[in-house]
């Protein structure tokens, strides 16, 4: 492999790599990874019961307009829509103020901020939402309130990542002549990002939870099946929809895991 | 001194740092010689490091200059100034997420060489530092052991060929075998560079083998004495010197003297040596020269006594050690091929050992 770009402010490509450093087959990586095949096993079989145990039941026509399949995958698409959007909010705002928060300069703000993070944190979502609503209904404050109360995992990680990396690394880059800016972008943020991206992937999986209760300040998603259900006391419709919205926070944080796992692999 | 013969110059150099009253380091004086290995040794908090980090200013001095191959480096920009300057740091300090060629190739990217030119400037290097290009360049560092990343991080400093290189206890965490095989990689590798070095070390060994000079370090940043490791064994400046040398100073001294540099006394091989019996001793030598046993020693019983031999590129401490382990009171100096050169008595390291001039 020929020498990384090192350019001023650049971040390094990712290794290409993995951190054996031997090229593994598609055999072995499978193997290596067969762990990781457990969630969606385990979501394919729930999926086959519910549908099973749906096909079993005679349905009502309210029942059957909420479960079809257009109107589920349209809920669908809205709750993964809420949950990407608020996700890229939190990257956005999280990351780059994580990094801030580490520079010696900014060292002493830190604590009050991560508590700030905690504050917003420890608010319980649906009431930030309920709250959110009064000022406006609809995507746009689901958004806020959900980025809101992921923001601290990647706060936190994305400090505790720059705080980790070995001191002597950054003093031998400084002893060859990198600037602090090049340190950060070639030291420091790639070998913290095994650490940001696990903080991401919890924000991540704690957005797809908290996104269905976006449905009460009318901001669609699975949530809304739910509250129909509920509604209407129609007990079938509750377990599917339950089933749908355990199944996809399964799957988007199985998603975020070999996300995880690609990228901690090429960052050594 | 003029400015010309000295590589690094340090005039008043003081570092105190924020918050505290006594100075890390007190208005150092010192001159570190072109193309010389100085050591910086003392305690722990004596300065050795901070002085060692003021050079290549990643600790800014509080006052005083520093002078580098005549120019005055203390008001430069320290990043233009640290890629000029080779950095090792204990255990390598190299980047886990770049590989072994890429961790060599930081400071000539960051300089713009074109990357033909760093590949072949990191095989170059690694060939130098005994690292198989081919096997290590694409490997990475938790790959290779401790002294393997050592290797590197020496090679790593050598990249841009800079003049100097300053070197902070690099073979601190390394465990004694290997390190001893690195100190001598080390002064080989120097033997063909011919840097100057700045090197931090807490092992007085250490100071003595590398060193050219030794700089002690006093507690409070104060320089106690810089001289040959000779001198400074031999004739400490002051009591904190003597302390710090402690005992043993004699016998590390051994380990100073080189046989080559010594009058050692004559041996003859049997076939040269028929019916002279005199003085001196001789050897009975196998089919290509070397020496295998006595055949006759002037004041003893030449069959009771182990030949033991040591090689003419060793130091006097080899030599004892050798004897002390046969339990021989003489010992043959023989040169590389193994033919003896010599004879060195038990008797001669009290009795003084004679020197001839270097190189002769």
């Amino acid at each position: 492999m020929t020498a990384v770009d090192l350019q001023p402010g650049v971040p390094t490509p990712a290794q290409q790599h993995t951190g054996g450093g031997e090229s593994r087959g598609f055999l072995g990586t499978i193997k290596a990874n067969y762990d990781l095949l457990v969630a969606p096993i385990i979501v394919v079989i729930g999926l086959i019961v519910m549908v099973a145990y749906v096909g079993s039941q005679t349905l009502d026509t309210i029942e059957e307009r909420a479960l079809e399949p257009a109107n589920v995958f349209g809920q669908l698409g809205q709750h993964l829509l809420l949950t990407v959007y608020s996700t890229v909010l939190v990257l956005v705002i999280a990351v780059p103020l994580g990094i801030v928060l580490s520079r010696p300069g900014a060292r002493r703000i830190q604590g009050a901020v991560l508590a700030l993070g905690g504050f917003a944190q420890a608010l319980p979502p649906f009431g930030v939402l309920l709250l959110l609503g009064f000022w406006e209904f609809g995507v746009r404050s689901a958004v806020i309130g959900l980025t809101l109360a992921a923001l601290l995992p990647v706060l936190r990680n994305t400090v505790v990542g720059l705080q980790q990396v070995d001191q002597s690394l950054i003093e031998a880059a400084r002893g060859m002549g990198m600037s602090a800016r090049q340190t950060l972008f070639s030291v420091e943020i790639p070998l913290a990002v095994p650490v940001i991206v696990a903080g991401l992937r919890v924000a991540l999986v704690l957005n797809v939870g908290t996104a269905t209760l976006a449905t009460y300040i009318g901001a669609g998603g699975l949530g809304e099946l739910v509250q129909q259900a509920l509604r209407l006391n129609r007990i079938n419709l509750l377990f599917v929809s339950g089933a749908i919205i355990a199944a996809v926070a399964l799957l988007v944080d199985w998603l975020a895991g070999v996300a995880e796992r690609a990228i901690v692999a090429r960052s050594g | 001194m003029s400015d010309t013969e000295n590589m690094i110059v340090l005039e008043a150099v003081e570092k105190i740092y924020p918050g505290s009253s006594s100075p890390a380091v007190e208005r150092l004086d010192m001159a570190i010689p072109r193309g010389e290995i100085v050591m910086l040794i003392g305690p722990s908090g004596c300065g050795k490091t901070t002085t060692l980090k003021m050079m290549n200013r990643l600790i800014e001095p509080t006052g005083g200059r520093i002078i580098l191959d005549g120019d005055d480096v203390t008001d430069v920009n320290g990043d233009q100034l640290r890629r000029k300057i080779g950095y090792v740091i204990q255990q390598g300090g190299l980047f886990p997420h770049y590989s072994i060629a890429d961790n060599i190739g930081v400071v000539p990217k960051m300089l713009g060489w074109d990357k033909n030119r760093i590949k072949e400037r990191a095989d170059e290097l690694l060939h130098l530092v005994g690292l198989e290009p081919s096997t290590y360049r694409d490997r990475y560092p938790r790959q290779l052991s401790g002294g393997q990343q050592q290797r590197v991080g020496v090679a790593r400093a050598l990249a841009a060929d800079p003049p100097v290189m300053l070197m902070d206890e690099p073979f601190g965490a390394i465990d004694p075998i290997t390190r001893d095989r690195l100190q001598d990689e080390f002064l080989e590798i120097q033997r063909t560079v011919g840097k100057t070095i700045c090197f931090v070390t807490h092992d007085l060994q250490e100071a003595v083998k590398l060193g050219d000079r030794i700089a002690v370090f006093g507690t409070g940043g104060r320089l106690a004495q810089y001289d040959s490791p000779d001198t400074v064994l031999t004739s400490p400046a002051d009591d904190f010197v003597s302390d710090f040398v402690g005992g043993g100073a004699a016998v590390r001294r051994l380990s100073l003297l080189e046989l080559s540099r010594l009058e050692l006394h004559p041996i003859e091989t049997e076939e040269k040596a028929v019916g002279n019996r005199n003085g001196t001793p001789v050897a009975e030598v196998d089919g290509s020269g070397r020496p295998v046993a006595w055949r006759h020693l002037p004041d003893r019983d030449a069959a009771g006594t182990t030949l033991v031999t040591v090689p003419l590129s060793g130091t006097v401490y080899d030599a004892v050690d050798v004897m002390l382990d046969g339990s021989a009171s003489l010992v043959a100096v023989v040169d590389e091929e193994g033919l003896p050169q010599g004879v060195l008595h038990w008797n001669d390291l009290v009795a003084g050992l004679k020197t001839r001039e270097r190189g002769a």
